[in-house]
């Protein structure tokens, strides 16, 4: 770097807050300016800026796996296709920078008058209740990705400001709420319009040279911050595993591996020995597993690090091609996003626990409980489709007790309220009430999980994805495990259980209540185990 | 000018958690008082100030700012207070959103709701969201309901049913089925018709919880008082009589920041601004909101980490402030704050802190001046805050005098990123507004922020550190009133149908505290948002409110839709009315208005750019009306120091309000007076 860009501590950190400005504005664009109750009211999305190389700046994120699997997206859109001045590339397919179907991702390059090459590009991704497929809310029972819906290779949106209309017209004639999906769409591309008019006042107020350098300084700041974190922590090398309960066609349990080496100021992660790829949608792809490893760096180093590419290079990730954590084409991938993820941050925490017993708390409930449903609404006359992810028990840990009935570790979306998701759905809640005693004895007590039952008024197909149904999350230093979920279906009076990766057909008066599990429990470790100073 | 009559004595009192700062118009006359806050028991200072200052004289009015419901939440020093809800979602208040408030905190905290689960108690009634009712709640379950809360010796009683903004009439059913109990009700429909029941269920809970104690509180003061006429100042910005504040404590949460932004800007507009930011920055926070034509509103707020929705002024809090701690991080980045050396041990130039904060740097850049601070009734250690930097400049390599410099620059850095959070975010250009600086470390930041945003004119007020007290005596009254509805395209006719009851509440409610009908203003609002979308825009109900909101959309989201049919959501009312309160200053100016053009100043040494500097110091108790000066410049007062960068210039106006206009980028500027 030339001298002239050389950043002392009172420049990186007024750059930082100007960098990240930019992400968090382009997220309140989107936000308000959303249609869907997804968006507006569960904030499920995430955007950041990148520099001219792809490589990522800054990251604001609801929700954490989305943290690791931008800078894939981007880096798929540029090597697909040219983009020019104007232009905006969209894409979903996990095979080509993305992570599952419903998550849509836009890209758009910032350029410079009089620059022929971008300066720097924007990312925002948005969670869309459906992408057409076999079921409503595209969270199916799947075997491959061309059952779970409408796939789109990184391919223009816009051109120099302009919609292309060919890429618009199939987007919407293959998902199930179109009107719904263009709102969200047109606030994805809002929210890029103001970025790069963002970055356009930051390039005028301080140079497009030293503003390049300062989010090149950036990243090096994040890798710095990253590696002082790996060096505190002790010599050796940690292994773990845990399992899914099973990929809902019968596979059993799938387990993954993981041993973490420290060298130096590297962390090498190695998912060396995880479970090959299996036939139902649970499969991750790599992009879906760096955000998991990216999540858990970013908790136990603190908060206050800059999100972005910078902060993955001391991390070295291995994940075997082919396998659950690094699936090959065309495995079904819904769930790798929403279940896989949390089973990955369990195994990477359960081996972190040794190495920083003061820091690592017992397993979170490990599952979204993804509830996805849709159908002919007649007294509405419309159809609808409705997502919804239910929290659980958080582990207990070092500092107390574990939280009862949030949303844990890869996902941080809100709920839809009772009165605004019976307004617009044919849906009644029953019941929604914290799981009492469903949390891990300890002594620290994990905490309880949810339950919530649903009725449905028109007849509807439901999907129901979930975890932790086999196998409870486990508790630390010899304490109890967070008790297991289960779910089932209430008609005329009658419960019956159900598997918790089924698809089901309900009809009017039938009801949906799901349980979902608690944290595990916590107590101090052992005595002979290391403790940081 | 209202016809000449006997004296009338009015008076405002804001009790903050160290002082309680009391302000008063008598006739023509103003005057301002301070003493250290009675927390145990709140009156105590507030009365003894009224007969240090009055003796036995009745006030005509007083208007009363407050933070014992805050402080009853903040301390959860609340009464005993239950909850009904419908059978089923007991646990409303304790899943919230299901969100958990840091995303990267692998041991989430939430507070625990204030009404544990043994008191929250269900009921065996449903309303759906068309407001038709699915299951009526039976006589002998109201009963069985008013017998168990007997049993739990509730004190206080929150009702929150679903669907009950929609259809109270459940809501009612338990109300007077719990009348005989003798314990106050709080109903949810009547204090938050909005859907959404999680925020809906904790306003209604946190205002039942703190009821019983503002309630006495208010009772016992307005009495001992002698007030002809005891007023409540609202998060709103406005005054509401004694009563609804007893019964709706909730409307008081946030009135400390409110009176000061209500009074900032009183001071622009008389000033000749119509749209200001103001930077209300103190020793843990800053408070900084954006006014155009208008104080802004917004709908809910969050005290303690929980949601209230209540009408309050939209201000953006950010952690940092005069005794934010500067360190340097592990990736070699100088962070200030959100840690704060807060009272104890304070900043290292109090006397025992070590650490360096912004306070300490401004010490160290000589901007705050030791033998000015507080009128030199505190003496500040400057080798003690000298060796605090000299510190965090060696781990940065440079001088002590650039570590300071770069505190300053990060802090207002912050201070930067939270006003582009009010405008740009907003749609709104920082560049055409005012900044109004108050509270104790404003002033010293005020122009290096304005620079940095690119805002052309800085105003001072006078007594900085008393403007909220100011603002609470000079609130107007103001009442909201509000409905939810669910229309598709509605006509406005219609809409002013529907707004009609409400408007006539409102402005009764403001007539009913002695405002004269003549003198009371309405303002109607509807909240919009197009079919199918979630969140709301609030426009004026006008004819033209379609094209309105098409165009707020536009400018706030970068995007409209106006083929798109839209859905009103509901409509608010506010009625406001003031009784004649002479312009803030006012008084003092008219006795001195002819002035030399330049004041006297002493010289200082100053950091300013990097460089020492000569700074001509000036006191503003010698400023007089007219006074002109060109930056550099330091001007000191009792409660705040101002620092006039170079290539501002500073004029006094007739209000005694600083003016700092910028007019070049060094100090050779010319002035454009």
């Amino acid at each position: 770097m030339s001298k002239a860009h050389a950043f002392d501590p009172v420049d990186l950190e007024l750059f930082n807050n100007r960098l990240a400005a930019v992400s968090e504005e382009m997220g309140a664009v989107l936000r308000q300016a959303g249609f869907s109750p997804n968006i507006k009211e569960r904030c499920d999305f995430s955007c950041a800026v990148f520099d001219g190389q792809g490589e990522m700046v800054t990251h604001a994120a609801h929700i954490p796996v989305h943290l690791g699997s931008t800078p894939l997206s981007v880096r798929a859109a540029i090597k697909a296709v040219p983009m020019a001045d104007g232009d905006i590339v969209i894409l979903n397919d996990p095979y080509a920078g993305g992570t599952h179907l419903p998550d849509v991702t836009l890209v758009a390059p910032v350029f410079l008058p009089g620059v022929d090459r971008a300066y720097a590009y924007l990312a925002d991704r948005a969670h869309h209740a459906d992408i057409g497929g076999a079921s409503p809310g595209s969270m199916s029972l799947t075997t491959e990705i061309y059952q779970e819906g409408f796939r789109l290779p990184p391919v223009h949106l816009c051109r120099q400001g302009e919609a292309v209309r060919e890429t618009r017209e199939l987007f919407l004639a293959n998902t199930r709420v179109a009107e719904e999906r263009l709102g969200d769409l047109d606030a994805q591309v809002a929210a890029l319009r103001a970025g790069a008019a963002r970055m356009q006042e930051l390039a005028e107020r301080f140079g497009p040279d030293h503003l390049a350098a300062a989010m090149a300084e950036l990243q090096a700041y994040s890798r710095r911050l990253i590696g002082s974190f790996i060096r505190e922590l002790p010599r050796g090398s940690w292994s773990a595993q845990d399992c899914l309960d099973d990929d809902g066609w019968g596979s059993g349990p799938v387990t993954i591996a993981v041993r973490m080496e420290r060298r130096g100021s590297r962390l090498d992660v190695d998912f060396e020995g995880s479970a090959r790829q299996v036939t139902g949608p649970l499969n991750a792809n790599l992009a879906v597993t760096t955000s998991a490893v990216f999540y858990v760096i970013a908790c136990l180093a603190g908060r206050s690090v800059p999100p972005n590419s910078g902060m993955m290079e001391p991390v070295h990730i291995h994940a075997p091609a082919g396998s659950v954590v690094n699936c090959s084409f065309p495995a079904a991938v819904a769930g790798g996003n929403v279940e896989t993820s949390q089973r990955i941050v369990d195994v990477l925490l359960k081996a972190l626990a040794p190495a920083l017993p003061d820091r690592v708390p017992a397993a979170s409930c490990g599952t979204m409980t993804n509830v996805a449903l849709g159908g002919y609404d007649a007294a509405r006359g419309r159809h609808f489709s409705y997502y919804e992810t239910v929290g659980g028990g958080a582990g207990a840990g070092p500092r107390g007790a574990g939280a009862s009935a949030v949303q844990t570790h890869m996902t941080n979306t809100l709920n839809t309220p009772v009165e605004i998701l019976e307004s617009y759905y044919p849906l009644r809640v029953v019941h929604y009430r914290v799981r009492r005693g469903s949390g891990g004895k300890g002594e620290h007590r994990g905490g309880d999980g949810i339950d919530r039952e649903l009725e449905i008024t028109a007849p509807a197909d439901v999907s129901l994805l979930a975890e932790r149904r086999d196998f409870g999350p486990y508790g630390l230093g010899g304490a109890e495990s967070g008790r297991r979920g289960r779910d089932s279906i209430v008609r005329a009076g009658k419960q019956r259980r159900i598997d918790a990766k089924s698809r089901v057909r309900l009809e009017p008066g039938d009801r949906l209540r799901v349980e979902t599990p608690g944290g595990g429990g916590w107590s101090a470790p052992p005595p002979g185990v290391p403790r940081r100073s | 000018m209202p016809p000449r009559r006997t004296r009338k004595l009015r008076v405002g009192v804001d009790t903050g958690g160290t002082f309680t700062d009391v302000v008063y118009v008598d006739g023509s006359e103003r005057g301002t008082f301070k003493l250290l806050s009675t927390p145990d028991d709140p009156a105590r200072a507030v009365l003894a100030a009224l007969s240090e200052l009055f003796g036995e004289r009745s006030p005509e009015r007083l208007t009363y700012g407050t933070t014992v419901a805050t402080n009853a939440v903040l301390e959860r020093a609340g009464a005993r207070t239950a909850l009904v809800t419908t059978r089923g979602f007991e646990d409303v208040v304790e899943i919230g959103r299901q969100s958990r408030p840091d995303l990267y905190d692998l041991e989430p905290q939430r507070p625990a709701p204030l009404v544990e689960r043994k008191l929250r108690l269900g009921l065996d009634e449903r309303v759906l969201f068309d407001g038709s009712t699915a299951r009526r709640p039976s006589q002998a379950s109201l009963r069985r309901l008013a017998a168990d809360l007997l049993k739990h010796r509730a004190a206080s009683i929150a009702v929150c049913l679903l669907h009950a903004h929609t259809n109270p009439e459940h809501e009612r059913l338990v109300a007077s089925a719990l009348a005989h109990l003798g314990v106050p009700v709080t109903l949810s429909h009547e204090l938050s018709p909005q859907p959404g029941e999680y925020e809906r269920t904790s306003t209604t809970i946190a205002n039942a919880y703190v009821r019983p104690a503002v309630s006495g509180h208010l009772e016992s003061l307005a009495t001992r008082s002698r007030a002809k006429r005891f007023l409540v100042m609202q998060s709103n910005g406005g005054a509401i009589g004694v009563e609804t504040a007893r019964a709706e404590p909730i409307r008081t949460m946030l009135s400390g920041p409110a009176g000061g932004v209500a009074a900032a800007w009183n001071v622009a507009r008389a000033a000749g601004f119509e749209r200001i930011i103001t930077f209300d920055m103190g020793g843990t926070s800053t408070d900084v909101a954006l006014v155009d034509a208008a104080v802004p509103r917004r709908a809910d707020t969050l005290i303690a980490g929980l949601p209230v929705r209540s009408p309050c002024i939209d201000i953006h809090t950010v952690g940092a402030g005069g005794g934010s701690l500067a360190r340097l991080d592990a990736g070699g980045s100088l962070k200030v704050g959100p840690e704060s050396a807060s009272a104890d041990p304070g900043p290292a130039c109090y006397g025992s802190g070590t650490e360096p904060t912004v306070t300490d740097a401004n010490v160290v850049l000589g901007r705050l001046r030791p033998e000015a601070f507080l009128g030199g009734g505190m003496r500040l250690d400057v080798e003690r805050a000298a060796a605090a930097l000299a510190k965090l400049a060696r781990e940065m390599n440079t001088g002590t005098a650039a570590a300071a410099e770069g505190v300053v620059r990060v802090v207002e850095g912050t201070m930067e990123r939270a006003i582009r959070v009010i405008t740009v975010e907003r749609g709104q250009d920082p560049r055409t507004c005012a900044l109004v600086a108050f509270g104790g470390a404003a002033a010293l930041h005020a122009c290096g922020l304005a620079a940095g945003l690119g805002i052309p004119d800085v105003v001072i007020p006078a007594d900085p550190g008393l403007l909220s007290a100011w603002g609470v005596l000079e609130g107007p009254i103001v009442r909201d009133r509000e409905c939810a509805a669910s229309l598709v395209d509605p006509d406005a006719a219609d809409l002013a149908r529907l707004a009609a009851p409400l408007e006539l509440a409102a402005k009764n409610d403001v007539a009913g505290e002695g405002i004269p009908g003549r003198v009371i203003r309405t303002a109607r609002y509807l909240r919009l948002r197009y079919l199918g979308q979630s969140l709301e825009l609030e426009v004026p109900l006008a004819r033209t409110y379609r094209g309105d909101f098409d165009r707020a959309h536009e400018r706030l989201f970068h995007t409209s839709a106006p083929q798109r049919p839209v859905e009103v959501c509901g409509l608010r009312v506010t009625a406001s009315g003031s009784v004649a309160s002479p312009r803030h200053g006012g008084a003092r100016a008219r006795s001195r208005r002819h002035a030399a053009a330049e004041p006297e100043a002493t010289s200082a040494q100053a950091y300013l750019a990097g460089r020492p500097t000569a700074v001509p110091l000036l006191e503003r108790a010698r400023l007089e009306p007219g006074h002109r000066f060109d930056g550099p410049a330091i001007v000191t007062e009792y409660s705040s120091t101002a620092l006039v960068a170079p290539g501002w210039a500073a004029r006094v106006d007739d209000h005694h309000n600083l003016l700092l206009t910028r007019c070049g980028r060094d100090g050779s500027g010319r002035r454009t007076a």
